[in-house]
């Protein structure tokens, strides 16, 4: 039960030793050949030599950059559309098809059209982010807006509150939670469409990185970047984790009372 | 409630309306096949659209395909790890891990392994549909309410029979979701593996079209793409609402969802 | 004594030609300034309508409502509503004393620490000391409402709406809730009207109880309740007077409730 405990505690370490472990197991097994699936140790010193060059850092820096730029705009873009969608009903009609169409393109498909009206630059990758990246904000947005309560609504009437009022600081904070939910969403998709974009339009970034390594089969090198984007995700998580707690703390502490 | 239907209908019309008149006058005065307006696109898919469909199929069967290899392998998997509190414990932060990797991360490393051909694409897509899958079944089976086991207990179920008759459909409505996300996020990924892995498919068209200088082309295909999705997409959303209606009829009440 | 409000025939009917459901169907009551006033009704009676009338958060059909003199069209910065969905009234991403400085943000002249200081002095006078810096979900639900009921005293509305408030509440908290309702309405003389389904709170806590009818709703008849201003748990309740107004209102009820076709009872 002791070992149980200490185990639970430190499981995010554990869990990471688990797959090293496991990892390093297969590779001494030589099961594949070594070439395709090198060992912990070598994948380690691939990491160390990329870190010391600066390249790693670098493209590192790019990818995530564009990614919190895009899902930034993302937001911003997501939450006024939303917003505009519970105010005016003839836009809602009008744009939710649009949503409806627009969301299951691939942001594969968007980027080789993109490049000709676009380029290969910034814009190229502001575009790209924000089509696939706006829609869980802004879905989450009107589903919570136009589910604000009855009695919260009349309760601010009561008080004389405006319309305006009303939406912001009623529908508004009511809404957030559950807009939140939408901007971690938004956020490990944004590092998909960033990577995906890099890899076939880019010069540069993370996603640049993986294609060049692997035609010059590099492969541990291809294996340590691997490990360096899920560590962008887990990074990007983390960064939206303490916004939502800034802005939605209330909420957190509200629902893991009642499990 | 008719006439507040037909009504609904012409305002939803309005804005793409307008979206569209924009578009094509943007188009006719840049004057350049690099930038096609609506009326362009829509010659292009009258004259592309057998290859379009043709293409289409090699995707969605793939993407299919891919599905049902992550469903059959995640689910139990997750169930498994659910009921097995202290390794899905354990486990929990290494899943939260592989879910941060972008599917096309993996792209290169399977291409070594498995070549360019089908395995390799499957292989991508499978990854990609298994983690919400993977995530929305440990969840679901971590979390099932107490009282459930308590009547499993009281009513003496063997251990298979409460599997079966209590854990599965307590947690088939988070299960559905995660199966919602795990097809359109197959739908995705593989259109992108065969831009990064030509062979065939839809992909590969947008990127022929693309090289030819053809955009009214390339988003010919897309708005298949895009209609595919949408259909997909729905159908899903429609069988989770008719297997799982007592689910929506509780939750009904809350009154939230989009309106469509 | 000065009146506060006047309802005049109010009518109400949701749908129109021969499909109408009328609601309301030419109520009239006043309120005088000071007075607690009950509501009761068979269920399915249209207090709710009534109340949202009152509000003005509905307008009615026809009919009006005079409320210090003038007509009421929309909601008043002299009416507050405790509703009985304290859970839901109560905004989640606030703390109780900002809930209750919500209350008074129609209110101009008073500076933000004289809210504040306002603000903990209702919540002291709620029984709630000390919580004002929690959130309303880490209170019970008989501590939510108090929270709800002093947000309502903190507009300084001449008047107060009680939607059923004690409805969700335990037994035991509830004859608690009631009498901090009538001590509260004493100390700050607040005019309240009660709507309840309720009979025995609806004639504890009233100095007048209005009977409504069954649906199309008028007002059946009024009954003072005379009392006295002290109300007790024990005496009060076992006051032959008690007894008699409450087997009046009681009857009248079950007199309309056996008028209802049997299909409509369920």
């Amino acid at each position: 039960m002791a070992l149980e405990t200490l185990l639970l505690r430190f499981r995010g370490p554990v869990s990471f030793l688990i797959i090293v472990l496991v990892w390093q197991i297969v590779a001494s097994l030589q099961l594949v050949p070594e070439k395709y699936f090198p060992g912990i140790p070598a994948i380690a010193s691939s990491f160390w030599t990329m870190l010391l060059s600066g390249e790693l850092l670098t493209g590192d820096g790019l990818t995530l950059m564009r990614a919190l730029i895009g899902l930034a705009g993302s937001v911003v873009i997501g939450v006024s559309l939303a917003i505009l969608s519970d105010v005016s009903p003839v836009f809602r009609a009008g744009f939710q098809p649009i949503a409806a169409l627009v969301q299951p393109i691939p942001p594969a498909a968007l980027v080789p059209m993109a490049v000709f009206m676009l380029g290969l630059g910034a814009k190229l990758y502001a575009f790209i982010i924000i089509l696939v990246t706006v829609w869980p904000p802004y879905l989450n947005g009107v589903a919570a807006l136009a589910a604000t309560g009855d009695v919260p609504m009349k309760t601010g009437r009561m008080l004389g509150l405006s319309d305006r009022d009303i939406l912001f600081r009623i529908k508004l904070p009511a809404a957030m939670p559950e807009i939140f939910s939408g901007i971690r969403y938004a956020a490990t998709i944004s590092l998909i469409a960033v990577v995906v974009s890099e890899m076939l339009a880019g010069h540069d970034g993370l996603g640049f990185m993986l294609i060049r390594k692997a035609f010059a089969t590099k492969i541990p090198d291809v294996y340590a970047l691997m490990f360096v984007c899920a560590l962008n995700g887990a990074l990007i998580n983390w960064l939206v984790n303490r916004a939502r707690w800034q802005m939605t703390g209330w909420h957190i502490r509200m629902t893991e009372r009642t499990p | 409630m008719k006439s507040l239907r037909s009504r609904f209908d012409v305002n939803g019309l309005v804005l793409p309306v307008i979206l569209l008149l924009i578009w094509q006058v943007l188009a006719w005065r840049a004057n350049t096949p690099l930038f096609p307006g609506p009326l362009q696109v829509a010659q292009s898919i009258a004259k592309l659209y057998p290859a379009i469909l043709g293409e289409l199929g090699h995707t969605l069967l793939r993407a299919a395909v891919s599905f049902v290899v992550a469903a059959v392998i995640f689910i139990p998997l997750g169930i498994l790890l659910g009921r097995l509190r202290l390794l899905g414990a354990l486990l929990e932060p290494a899943i939260d891990m592989l879910a941060t990797l972008p599917p096309p991360a993996v792209v290169p490393i399977v291409m070594l392994f498995a070549g360019t051909g089908d395995g390799a694409k499957i292989v991508i897509i499978a990854y990609a549909a298994a983690v919400p899958l993977l995530m929305n079944t440990y969840e679901a089976s971590r979390t099932i309410h107490p009282a459930a086991n308590q009547v499993a207990r009281v009513l003496n179920l063997t251990r298979l029979e409460a599997m079966w008759h209590i854990d599965l459909p307590a947690s088939l409505p988070m299960i559905a979701t995660g199966i919602r996300l795990a097809v359109s996020s197959a739908l995705l990924v593989s259109v992108t593996s065969e831009m990064l892995l030509a062979t065939n498919g839809i992909g590969v068209l947008i990127q022929r079209q693309q090289e030819n200088f053809q955009i009214a082309g390339g988003l010919a295909a897309i708005t298949f793409i895009s209609l595919a999705g949408l259909i997909i997409n729905s159908l899903v959303f429609e069988f989770e609402k008719r297997w799982l209606f007592w689910h929506y009829q509780g939750a009904g009440a809350s009154g939230r969802g989009q309106t469509s | 004594m000065d009146r506060l409000l006047d309802a005049r025939e109010l009518a109400k009917a949701y749908g129109s030609g021969a499909k109408a459901l009328r609601i309301l169907d030419g109520i009239s009551f006043s309120v005088s300034k000071g007075e607690f006033v009950s509501i009761v009704g068979p269920s399915g009676c249209g207090k709710t309508t009534l109340l949202m009338a009152l509000a003005g958060l509905m307008k009615p059909d026809s009919g009006s409502i005079l409320f210090q003199g003038t007509p009421l069209n929309g909601p008043s910065p002299g009416i507050s509503v405790v509703f009985q969905d304290y859970s839901r009234s109560l905004f989640p991403w606030k703390t109780n004393l900002d809930n209750i400085l919500f209350g008074m943000i129609r209110n101009p002249s008073m500076s933000r620490a004289d809210k504040r200081r306002r603000g903990l002095e209702l919540m002291d006078a709620v029984g709630l000391k000390g919580f004002d810096a929690h959130y309303p979900w880490q209170l019970s639900g008989g501590m939510q409402q108090r929270v709800a009921i002093a947000r309502g005293l903190a507009a300084e509305s001449e008047l107060l709406l009680l939607d059923e408030p004690l409805a969700a509440v335990d037994a035991q908290t509830r004859a608690d809730m009631q009498d901090l309702l009538l001590e509260l309405a004493a100390r700050f003389n607040q005019t309240c009207i009660l709507v309840t389904h309720d009979v025995d709170e609806a004639v504890y806590m009233a100095d007048r109880v209005v009977v409504l009818t069954r649906r199309p709703t008028r007002v059946d008849h009024e009954i003072p309740v005379d009392l006295g201003t002290r109300r007790d748990q024990i005496t009060t309740r076992e006051d032959p007077r008690f007894l008699e107004i409450r087997h009046d209102v009681m009857a009248a009820i079950r007199r309309f409730r056996a008028e209802v076709p049997l299909a409509e009872k369920a």
